[in-house]
């Protein structure tokens, strides 16, 4: 799996799919962040070294291309190719204690993507039938 | 003659797809139209036809519009927003899917409000004879229906002017830089019914949202918002709290493409005859979140 490196010396280690920040915020590091889905450019950072993609679509006014390719990362939505360096902007990388002695526990939830979150389709329960022999 | 309340927010989205399921599922509004990469919604209290319109491309807000109570009061309104300098144009019934005849205008802050008189009346699902007092199959949060939208302006003084003089709307409570008549207005909260606010104005970079949000019953309803932004892993930015400016119970999220939205309960019942509130910048953080009294660095700079 790729890691990511937090200039000068943090690195940690992604899961498959995973984005920097929640690679980061996993660990229990943390650093100014806006809405987290890639709406506002708040958490934007300069990527030094390594290739992210994007799997999400993010507006051309939060990510130019111009911004992409002189090595703006949006870590909400960046998922690491490889390992990656970068370097957060006028700011330094906290920790919470807490989260960094959990971090290597295993996830304790099922992650998004198997979560019900789809309309749920009305049905009638199935019961018993007492009847299917009549 | 008035305008009647705020009738839609039509807003961008990256990915419709998720946004379809972040607003129909979680948030249990009602699909009602699907049509030219648009999809609109309406809360289940509502009676026409939508109050949101999501369109796929970017992020942000693409318009406000206001639903006038006589048709006669877009002419009047048209000529008070041109004597006021802001860019007008008529639209006309099929502009927008299911909208009427009326007015785009081109705020002195660049947003675009509409009025409107009619749009397609649908009714809700308990109907208008011997109703129930809500829906059997709500889905997620159930939101009944749109409250209001806060913008961002450069100068929200002059905002709070042009809801005033062109629109006839009332300040319920401003933020000023001091108690002095020549204060300056850095936020303004702007009636013209009997909530606390169908528009808001605050100091930033003109044409920005900062949110739109969702009226709900009371506290208990906010808090069972709060429960399925849990298990749908939404982002949330402040909340549950209230807020000292409208009295107002509160969540701040963000939908799948970073709009900031809001769940929002209570608050007093406003009259424009009520003196305008005013609160001064060093209690600002205790304006907007009284519980708190503080703004988060997210609350003030994410905007889209």
């Amino acid at each position: 799996m790729p890691t990511v490196r937090v200039q000068p010396d943090v690195v940690v280690e992604l899961r498959a799919e995973e984005t920097v920040l929640e690679g980061l915020y996993r660990h229990g590091y943390a650093y100014r962040t806006g809405c987290r889905r890639g709406g506002c450019g708040v958490c934007k950072v300069d990527l030094v070294s390594g290739t992210v993609r994007y799997t999400r679509v993010i507006s051309q006014a939060v990510l130019t291309d111009e911004e992409r390719a002189s090595g703006t990362c949006l870590t909400c939505r960046a998922v690491p190719l490889d390992d990656v360096t970068i370097a957060l902007r006028e700011e330094e990388l906290s920790r919470n204690p807490l989260l960094a002695f959990l971090c290597g526990a295993s996830p304790s939830t099922r992650p998004p993507s198997q979560r019900a979150t789809g309309r749920p389709t009305p049905s009638i329960p199935e019961l018993p039938r007492g009847d299917e022999q009549r | 003659m008035s305008v009647l309340r705020l009738g839609y927010v039509h807003a961008r989205v990256t990915d419709m797809a998720e946004a379809k399921r972040h607003y129909g599922d979680t948030m249990g509004l009602y699909p009602m139209l699907e049509e030219q990469g648009r999809v609109y919604y309406k809360g289940w209290d509502e009676y026409d036809h939508h109050s949101l319109v999501l369109e796929e491309g970017g992020v942000g807000l693409v318009k406000l519009g206001y639903k006038v109570a006589d048709p006669a009061d877009i002419e009047l309104y048209e000529k008070r927003a041109e004597q006021f300098g802001c860019l007008v144009e008529r639209m006309s019934t099929g502009e927008n899917r299911e909208v009427g005849d009326g007015i785009r205008i081109v705020l002195p802050s660049d947003h675009v409000v509409e009025l409107y008189h009619e749009m397609t009346l649908v009714g809700t699902e308990v109907g208008t004879h011997n109703p129930d007092v809500f829906p059997r199959h709500l889905v997620g949060v159930g939101a009944p229906r749109i409250d209001h939208a806060l913008i961002t302006a450069e100068d929200p003084g002059l905002a709070d002017r042009f809801f005033r003089e062109v629109l006839g709307f009332y300040a319920t409570e401003r933020v000023a830089t001091s108690l002095d008549d020549d204060a300056q207005i850095i936020g303004s909260w702007l009636s013209t019914s009997n909530t606390p606010h169908d528009i808001a104005v605050i100091g930033g970079p003109n044409g920005k949202l900062h949110h739109f949000a969702f009226q709900l019953a009371d506290w208990s309803d906010i808090k069972r918002a709060g429960g399925l932004f849990a298990m749908d892993d939404v982002p949330v930015d402040v909340g549950p709290t209230q807020h000292g400016i409208t009295r107002g119970e509160t969540i701040y999220y963000f939908d799948p493409s970073g709009n900031r939205n809001e769940v929002f309960s209570g608050g007093y019942l406003a009259f424009p005859d009520r003196p305008t509130v005013t609160w001064t910048v060093d209690e600002l953080a205790k304006g907007i979140f009284y519980i708190g009294r503080e703004l988060n660095d997210r609350f003030t700079s994410v905007l889209t």
